[in-house]
């Protein structure tokens, strides 16, 4: 039960960071992003290919960092032209297209085979007893230095000016700011969490293949926004537990109908994120921990 | 490149893009009225899909029976997610709606697998022979697809500029606070517009399963082919959305012998981008200010 917990507590921190770069580029900047899980393959594929050719594990996800924010500059600059609901639908395109690459480039991603052996996240030589154990830590460490990287972001003027360009953004060009530059770095910094995010998933599992991509993650990972509340941090660490808890939770319908299949589990658990959406969206747009509407 | 080789290819591209066309028009219906893109476009064409082949393949009727029967069971369903889900968003902003209409989406896609498990289905037609007309393959499928969604289109746009119904929808679309100031009765026109959606999405839906196969991801498949057919043809447009359509489904299929059939999907998106930079108000659009 503890290597469960530990699994669990491991894989709600990787949600973690998916989930506070989509509230840093969704909640205080406005931007939809609905491409989350296009910088999450691109991390974990970026990682997984350095680190198997000898980069130091460390050195490999702060290249999938950098090279999550490759795409988020571009979209960054479409954004300043695209309405939102455009921006959405173009960021879902992306994804597709990280997708695509990913499948079809063998070369470079092995396809569909997946990348095996990826070197894990703490030193290999370690007993296996302890390793969960130890990454978990890391994970932890990795969450709290990102959460107060943003929780600093967002109060500082740089924060202060991306909430209101998200309140206003007519009003903040008046006031001399330019928030396309705003935009384009809020969207950067969430992508390149996307992609620690990533990177730590592909040496936490030590094998990635495309399907582990699938286009429904990003709706897990806007669905822990929704429910948390838009542009709040607490509300962040809320709505991932509450989504861990949803993801999970359908697992232990297994135990209690019998005969449901795992093919079932993943047509319950879609179910649930499907309904979870439509409610917050009509009764609760603010979240959980939102501040009430205006 | 011979001229045949790139005459087959546009004939694949003129049956792809009527299918994408039809949804696209089921698209810029609720885009222009309103006012956001429907993500569950797509998956109400998968349970037309569903609804039509356990009505030509379990209960044994006729495909056009199993057609109609999809048809009026796909409306039904946008009819109610109308009623429980985008009739309570109506003044809340497009990307609410959007967030919705995925809701909607992952609602039906989960019950199709769950209820249809995810195996690939197809209707089991009798196998006929291609038509062969100078080096040009036509599929005597293929060309009945064709006919029926020009037919379906036909038959929409009638009912949008012949009729009363359709005057109305349109100046909802067109300016929603003058529509309802000269006494047009909006929730007539909203479950008008849903119904039909729904149905147009089905057809869509039928078609595409009887040229290729029926999975419950078949819709979501061809959304963003979808959205960008209705772009091109400027938001609210029904004649510039089938134009959009068939511009996609020939493009793709030229594209295909040069970025290579896998990146065929990919045609579609990059179509996407550089027309929202270049011209987002598509390409009949007018002058539309977009924000």
């Amino acid at each position: 039960m503890d290597a469960y917990l530990i699994a669990l507590a491991s894989f709600g921190l990787i949600y973690l960071l998916l989930v506070v770069g989509l509230n840093l580029q969704y909640g205080f900047a406005g931007l939809t992003n609905f491409g989350v899980v296009g910088f999450y393959a691109l991390g974990a594929y970026t990682s997984a290919i350095l680190a198997t050719r000898g980069v130091p594990v460390p050195l490999a996800l702060a290249g999938a960092m950098l090279v999550a924010m490759v795409p988020a500059f571009l979209l960054g600059l479409l954004s300043l032209r695209l309405r939102d609901d455009y921006l959405a639908v173009v960021t879902l395109g992306f994804a597709e297209l990280v997708k695509l690459v990913v499948t079809n480039e063998a070369w470079l991603t092995r396809g569909p085979h997946g990348i095996p052996d990826i070197p894990p996240l703490v030193d290999a030589a370690l007993s296996p007893d302890l390793r969960p154990a130890v990454e978990l830590g890391v994970l932890l460490l990795v969450n709290a230095v990102a959460l107060y990287a943003i929780w600093r972001i967002v109060r500082s003027p740089f924060g202060r000016a991306i909430f209101a360009i998200r309140e206003d953004e007519t009003a903040v060009t008046a006031l001399g700011k330019d928030p396309l530059g705003f935009k384009i770095k809020a969207f950067m910094i969430g992508a390149a969490l996307a992609g620690l995010a990533g990177g730590l998933q592909a040496h936490h599992l030590s094998y990635i293949s495309p399907e582990q991509f699938l286009p429904i993650l990003t709706f897990y990972v806007w669905i822990a926004v929704l429910i948390g509340g838009v542009g709040t941090l607490s509300g962040t660490v809320v709505g991932t537990a509450i989504l861990i808890l949803l993801l999970e939770g359908s697992r232990f319908l297994r135990d209690l109908i019998p005969g449901v299949s795992e093919t079932d589990l993943a047509s319950a658990r879609l179910m649930i994120v499907g309904l979870a959406i439509v409610v917050v969206t009509i009764h609760r747009p603010e979240g959980i921990m939102g501040r009430t509407a205006k | 490149m011979d001229i045949v080789f790139i005459a087959n290819l546009v004939v694949a591209g003129i049956v792809e893009g009527s299918l994408i066309a039809l949804a696209a028009l089921a698209m810029t219906l609720v885009f222009g009225v309103a006012r956001f893109p429907n993500a569950a476009t797509g998956d109400f064409m998968a349970f037309g899909a569903y609804a039509a082949l356990m009505a030509y393949a379990t209960a044994g009727l006729p495909i056009w029976l199993a057609a109609a029967i999809a048809i009026a069971a796909t409306a039904l369903l946008a009819l109610v997610s109308y009623r429980f889900v985008f009739s309570k968003l109506l003044n809340r902003s497009p990307v609410a709606n959007l967030l919705a209409s995925i809701g909607v989406a992952l609602i039906i896609r989960s019950a199709l697998s769950w209820y249809f498990g995810s195996a690939q289905r197809t209707f089991s037609f009798p196998l006929v022979r291609s038509m062969n007309l100078g080096g040009i393959r036509i599929h005597p499928t293929d060309l009945a697809v064709v006919g029926v969604a020009l037919a379906a289109m036909l038959v929409v746009f009638t009912l949008l500029y012949v009729t009363p119904l359709g005057r109305r929808m349109r100046a909802v679309a067109d300016n929603p606070l003058l529509a309802r100031a000269s006494g047009i009765r909006s929730a007539y026109v909203m479950v008008a517009l849903w119904l039909i959606a729904g149905g147009v999405s089905a057809l869509a839906g039928v078609l595409l399963g009887v040229k290729a196969i029926v999975t419950p991801e078949m819709g979501f498949d061809v959304l963003l082919h979808i959205f960008t057919a209705t772009v091109l043809g400027g938001i609210g447009n029904p004649l510039g959305a089938v134009v959009g359509g068939l511009v996609i489904g020939i493009a793709q299929e030229l594209a295909s012998p040069i970025v290579g059939a896998s990146y065929k999907l990919a045609v579609g998106f990059v179509v996407l981008v550089a027309l929202l930079l270049v011209r987002p108000q598509g390409l009949f659009g007018g002058a539309e200010v977009t924000r």
